[in-house]
């Protein structure tokens, strides 16, 4: 009784505290008139109340939620509490800024597998234009060595034919769509392969078909990047090496001899099997070696075709020229580096490292520190990252621990010299929460490990994991856009 | 007293005029009522009357009223006892009346003597006697003396005749008595008359009026008639305010001190002064002990006083006058000032320092006088030292070392500095059925072999955790051990299953190096096939080495590709750096010596026995290793490690752990390159985990008691990119230590316990059975009895 009295007196006596705040957004759609002064408003506001507030002054017929950042931290408090809580006198004017309020990542479905699913991609509007609403297709590629393309009402629409009939060897590591009609896949079976995808007229079935066989790689490969208007491929392998490859025939060199299956003179039986089914062979375009150790993973530069970049277990994040296939830059951290995304609008690159956190590296010669930010808040080494196809500062990880994190790079603060990212959204696998088990912790992500991650405008959050699944969650409107 | 009996007398008053106006209202009590208040009124009179006459009674009589007198003045008791008195005064004198009037009823007898006492003779003028009578008293005899003029005379009828008349009766004048009022009556009255509020029936002498009084006037009439406290709201028992006695004024109007004169001495202690005198006065306290015998003997002693006749002596050098002792100090004062007061700080310091370490021998206390300082219990001790320091004498001086103890402790550096080591379990293998028994990273960092109870060897890959290749070496019996060829021109994995030695190549390397790789192991088989036919002439021993043979169809698809039938049970196997040589060990208790230690030629399918003797000393041999770069194998039976330099074929040095059982050992990589000596690492079954400088000692360096129970293995972290090495134990756990080796000669190698990782479930009493790190990264794996493997990063 005395508490709620004295709770609520005191929180009527905070209500009685003004601060002056200073609203700003970077969006200019929702900003606010640069005529707009620092606001008194009472400390006891809310979130809720702040965003009333800012709909109040555009003057908004239908409000929209708004988030608000202070020294990038989002306020869940009271701002009493947030000027209590960090020590800052309520006589100094407060910078808030205002972002559009996040949805949270719900679960919209999941697709089972037979095995771990290595890889995930998404066709659709934003990718190829062709693709009507409705009409996506997700790709995943599997340890059992074969391709999958989805339907979005998780009915499988067409699956790659089997090692016999010149399907992949070994494990799909890696699968891409170039194009609404052709895919890439790859794997520990040391291949590059590219399809031919073509759909019957209704799109409930369509037909995967051997291509192109691109040798080139003595080990397996760990990831591949796709620029589809120049027909190029990037592939990183765990032979130190990476890929350069032509979608086209006609462009691609032909393969080495001592790369083909038949130069393996033992068990021949074994081999013969493969022979079923002729598909055209090639080599690479060019093998950037540099690396001392397995390359995770390779990409484009997102603006820049002629740019690849590449990341390796040996802590090296190196730039290529990929016209002369020339090593541009080497930039050495102190950890594996296991995945690696373009944030071109921030020129920086975001890479998952085997010490459970993302560091943001500006590849840039001029960048004097290698570490930009770090995100951390994974408990197992970082194997994926996506960007967010709506906001510049979304960034999406998965990771082995058996969890996508979804981080802003605005919610930084700065630790020990560095700034230090928090992730915003945190997405477990569904099969845990089907066990009941959905809090529980799996000593080093067993069964749940996430492989690959996707973020499509249209389809959502796609991630693939070691739970046989892909599960996709709500992915718009998650991060505020800008 | 006067006023005591001025009360009693007051008292007497009243009480006569309630029993006269009894005596008027009711006429059955009338004489006893009155012969009462007679004698009560003027009870002196009558008794001083008395006193005149001379019979004996009236003496007895009189005698009992003067005592009644004597009491009557002297007693301080209390009214009501008074009032007793009185009563037995009336009953004394009541008595009294009665024996009078007996005495005269009966007393004819004494009638002439009482008539010749009653007259007196004298002569009248004649000359004649004349006997002159006196006056005759009639008095108390009288039976009508006493009747009052008012009674009633009706007599003996009952009043009630008289109920309709006004009066009661006739007085004796016969004038009526009228009936007398009733309280009712008068009340009825009073009621009749109206009195005005505040009615006083006094008359105002200023005014002439009526004098009126108010309410509050009345009730403070009231209140004075009642005693009480006539002022509202004036506390009698205000609580006292002690101006002069308890409160201590900050500043006084006189500091000086209390004045004698205020000394009020205590009657209880005078008394017991008293008493004490007393009793010395009288003998019962002897103030003084008396003198004994013992004393009396003392006197035959002959005392020496060294200073009795000491004289001022001249300064002189060879005259050295004791020093003499520095003045007292404030701090020596029985009331210091207070900033010589130790506080509890100085207090505390003092009492924990010991006692040669005090600057003073006494902490400086308060007291408020003098006589309350209490002995100082020190002070023979302190004079005692006092002399020896004026003899000079020699005393014994503990020497103390001032050294904090934490600046002993060696300087480690903190596990923050020394990352990255393995923190966390990044992965887990599960697939075997029953224990992992060994594990091994291969050259290239991707792949993990392993190989348990199950009769399996399975490959991993290593970050996801994805079993790749699985192979069924033996039905019944667990592989042992398994271990990846080093280098990276081709892939070969060594495994041992029960008596036999397997060596395959796993499908996971591109065609060109698979192909290396089975050329390797295939090149043997012609070199193999045109030795035996010399080696059986020349050897023929039973301990014959084996002949390599190729494994069956359904292994060969599998990939096996050579087997080693070694006929006994290898614990054990090591490679040489290049790639071209393997050891084996067969540890088990019945395998002789001259064939527990093997050397495998890969390229010539060539087996050797290097040992022909067993070992002196340590029990059979448990592991071995090539050194990194020396052409020296080291070997270690249960208590010892020897290494023997294979070009020279000599013994070069033997290593004393001191552990009774070693489990495993492992040499530091970059030993005797880096300049420096060779390091080992050893651990042992009785859970120490011991650390070589092969350089310093036979010795161990350190020695490491971390775990609870048997360390199984032992491993450094290869390649020496990582000063990191690890060690696994049956406790479940394993445990990181930083092992830095440094080039030069004279610092010592810096050891520092950085991680246990816990996570390997215990069963069956062994916990974690193999270990092995990752060749580049700072990870580790280790094998679990739990059936899973765990990657460490």
């Amino acid at each position: 009784m005395d508490n709620t009295q004295s709770s609520t007196a005191n929180s009527l006596q905070a209500a009685q505290r003004q601060v002056r705040v200073q609203l700003t957004s970077q969006q200019e759609d929702i900003a606010l008139p640069d005529s707009t002064g620092p606001i008194l408003v009472p400390t006891g506001l809310r979130r809720y109340a702040l965003s009333t507030l800012v709909n109040n002054l555009l003057g908004n017929d239908k409000p929209i939620p708004f988030e608000f950042l202070i020294n990038g931290a989002f306020l869940r408090t009271s701002i009493d509490e947030y000027l209590t809580a960090n020590g800052i006198s309520a006589e100094t004017t407060l910078e808030i800024e205002y972002v559009r309020a996040l949805i949270p990542p719900l679960h919209i479905a999941s697709y089972e597998h037979d095995d771990w699913v290595s890889s995930v991609d998404v066709l659709s509007a934003s990718s190829a234009s062709s693709i009507p609403q409705g009409q996506e297709r997700i790709l995943s590629g599997s340890y059992d060595g074969l391709l999958r393309v989805w339907n979005t009402s998780s009915q499988v629409v067409a699956t790659s034919p089997s090692q016999t009939e010149g399907g992949h060897a070994s494990s799909i590591k890696a699968a891409k769509f170039v194009s609404s009609n052709s895919i890439v896949s790859a794997g520990l079976d040391r291949t590059v392969r590219l399809w031919k995808y073509s759909e019957s007229e209704d799109g409930f079935s369509g037909k995967i078909a051997p291509q192109l066989e691109l040798y080139g790689h003595k080990s397996g490969i760990n990831s591949l990047d796709v620029h589809a208007p120049s027909n190029r491929i990037l592939s990183a392998s765990a032979d130190h090496s990476i890929g350069f490859w032509s979608t086209r025939k006609s462009d691609a060199p032909a393969v080495p001899e001592n790369l083909l299956p038949s130069a393996a003179s033992r068990t021949s039986k074994r081999r013969k099997l493969n022979t079923s089914v002729s598909v055209s062979q090639r080599g690479p375009l060019a093998l950037l070696s540099a690396h001392t150790a397995p390359v995770s993973a390779a990409i484009f530069d997102a603006k820049d075709s002629t740019v690849g970049y590449s990341t390796s277990w040996d802590h090296s994040l190196r730039t290529w020229d990929l016209v002369t296939a020339s090593l541009v830059d080497t930039r050495t951290t102190s950890h594996s580096l296991l995945s690696l995304e373009h944030l071109p609008d921030h020129h920086l690159l975001a890479t998952g490292t085997s010490a459970r956190h993302i560091t943001l590296i500006d590849p840039r010669a001029s960048a004097t520190t290698i570490s930009a930010m770090t995100l951390r808040g994974h408990t197992n080494a970082v194997v994926t990252l996506a960007r967010d196809p709506s906001s510049t500062y979304g960034l999406i990880s998965g990771s082995h621990d058996g969890t996508c994190r979804i981080w802003d790079l605005r919610a930084t603060k700065t630790d020990k010299g560095a700034a230090v990212g928090d992730s915003v959204y945190s997405i477990s696998r569904k099969s845990l929460e089907e066990e009941g088990k959905a809090n529980s912790k799996r000593v080093g992500g067993e069964g749940v490990k996430v492989f690959s991650v996707c973020w499509d405008p249209q389809v959502g959050i796609v991630s693939a994991g070691e739970d046989k699944r892909i599960q996709i969650n709500r992915g718009d409107g998650v991060l505020s856009s800008s | 007293m006067a006023a005591l009996k001025a009360s009693k007398k007051r008292k007497a008053v009243t009480r006569d005029v309630e029993e006269e106006e009894a005596g008027v209202f009711s006429g059955d009590e009338l004489n006893n009522g009155d012969l009462d208040g007679a004698l009560s009124d003027n009870a002196h009179d009558l008794s001083s009357d008395e006193d005149d006459s001379d019979s004996e009674i009236e003496l007895v009589d009189d005698f009992s009223d003067s005592e009644d007198d004597v009491e009557e003045l002297d007693s301080d008791e209390i009214p009501s006892d008074g009032e007793d008195e009185g009563v037995a005064k009336k009953k004394k004198s009541g008595t009294a009346v009665d024996l009078k009037e007996f005495s005269k009823d009966n007393g004819s007898s004494s009638e002439e003597e009482e008539e010749q006492l009653n007259y007196r003779i004298e002569k009248d003028a004649n000359g004649n006697d004349r006997y002159i009578y006196d006056e005759i008293n009639p008095d108390d005899n009288s039976d009508y003396s006493d009747i009052e003029e008012n009674a009633n005379t009706i007599g003996n009828i009952p009043l009630t005749f008289y109920d309709q008349y006004p009066h009661i009766g006739y007085d004796i004048n016969g004038k009526k008595i009228m009936r007398p009022a009733k309280g009712e009556a008068l009340d009825a009255l009073l009621d009749s008359i109206e009195i005005p509020k505040g009615w006083t029936g006094l008359t105002d002498p200023s005014t002439g009026k009526p004098l009126e009084l108010s309410q509050d006037e009345l009730e403070l009439l009231r209140k004075v008639q009642m005693n009480e406290i006539p002022e509202d709201g004036y506390n009698p028992y205000e609580p006292l305010l002690e101006w002069f006695t308890t409160e201590k004024e900050i500043m006084p109007l006189s500091a000086a001190p209390e004045p004698k004169r205020r000394f009020v001495p205590s009657k209880h202690e005078a008394k017991r002064v008293m008493k004490i005198v007393k009793a010395i006065r009288e003998g019962r306290i002897l103030p003084y002990k008396p003198p004994t015998e013992q004393d009396e003997e003392d006197k035959d002693l002959i005392k020496y006083d060294l200073w009795a006749d000491e004289a001022e002596r001249p300064d002189h050098p060879m005259h050295i006058p004791a020093p003499k002792l520095p003045p007292p100090g404030y701090e020596e004062s029985y009331h210091p000032p207070p900033e010589y007061l130790p506080d509890n700080k100085e207090r505390k310091a003092w009492e924990e320092a010991d006692p040669e370490d005090r600057e003073q021998e006494f902490l400086p206390r308060d007291f408020g006088s003098l006589r309350k300082v209490p002995g100082y219990e020190t002070f023979v001790k302190e004079k005692f030292e006092r002399c020896l320091d004026l003899y000079l004498a020699p005393r014994v001086r503990r020497s103390k070392l001032n050294i904090d103890p934490e600046s002993l402790l060696p300087k480690l550096p903190s596990p923050e500095e020394l990352k990255p080591f393995p923190t966390a379990c990044a992965a887990v293998f599960r697939g075997h059925k029953g224990r992992v028994r060994s594990l091994a990273v291969d050259p290239t960092g991707i792949w993990l072999a392993t190989g348990g109870d199950d009769g399996t060897v399975r490959v991993w890959e290593l970050l996801t955790g994805r079993q790749l290749w699985s192979v069924k070496l033996a039905d019944d019996e667990p592989v042992n051990v398994v271990r990846w060829r080093p280098g990276k021109d081709a892939v070969v994995l060594a495994a041992a299953a029960g008596d036999d030695i397997f060596l395959a190549v796993p499908p996971i390397a591109d065609p060109e190096t698979e192909q290396a790789s089975l050329d390797l192991l295939d090149a043997g088989w012609g070199y193999a096939a045109s030795k035996p036919a010399t080696r059986a002439v020349d050897e023929e021993k039973k301990s014959t080495p084996p002949q390599w043979i190729r494994p069956s169809a359904a292994l060969t698809d599998s990939g096996v590709c050579a087997v080693i039938p070694l006929r006994h049970i290898a614990k054990s196997i090591s490679w040489h750096r290049r790639g071209d040589y393997f050891v084996t060990v067969c540890s088990g208790a019945s395998t002789p010596a001259s064939v527990a230690i093997s050397i495998h030629t890969v390229s010539k399918h060539l087996t050797q026995y290097p040992f022909r003797r067993r070992i002196k000393g340590g029990g059979p041999p448990q592991t071995a290793h090539f050194h990194p770069s020396k052409p020296i194998l080291f070997v270690a039976n249960q208590r010892t490690i020897r290494a023997y330099d294979l070009s020279r074929q000599l013994l070069v040095k033997i290593v004393q752990p001191g552990a009774r059982w070693i489990s495993s050992f492992d040499i530091h990589p970059t030993s005797s390159t880096a300049a420096g000596g060779d390091n080992i690492i050893v651990g042992s079954y009785d859970r120490r985990l011991l650390w070589h400088d092969l350089e310093l000692s036979q010795r161990p360096y350190k020695t490491l008691r971390y775990h609870r129970k048997a360390i199984r293995a032992v491993k450094f972290h290869p390649g020496g990119r990582y000063p990191l090495f690890a060690d696994a134990s049956d406790d479940g756990s394993l445990q990181i230590f930083h092992g830095n080796v440094t080039g030069d000669m004279l610092s010592n190698a810096t050891i520092v316990p950085l991680k246990v990782l816990k996570g390997h479930k215990i069963t069956g009493e062994l916990g974690v059975l193999d270990i092995d790190w990752h060749p580049r990264e700072a990870w580790c794996v280790s094998a679990g009895a739990d059936g899973t493997c765990r990657l460490w990063m």
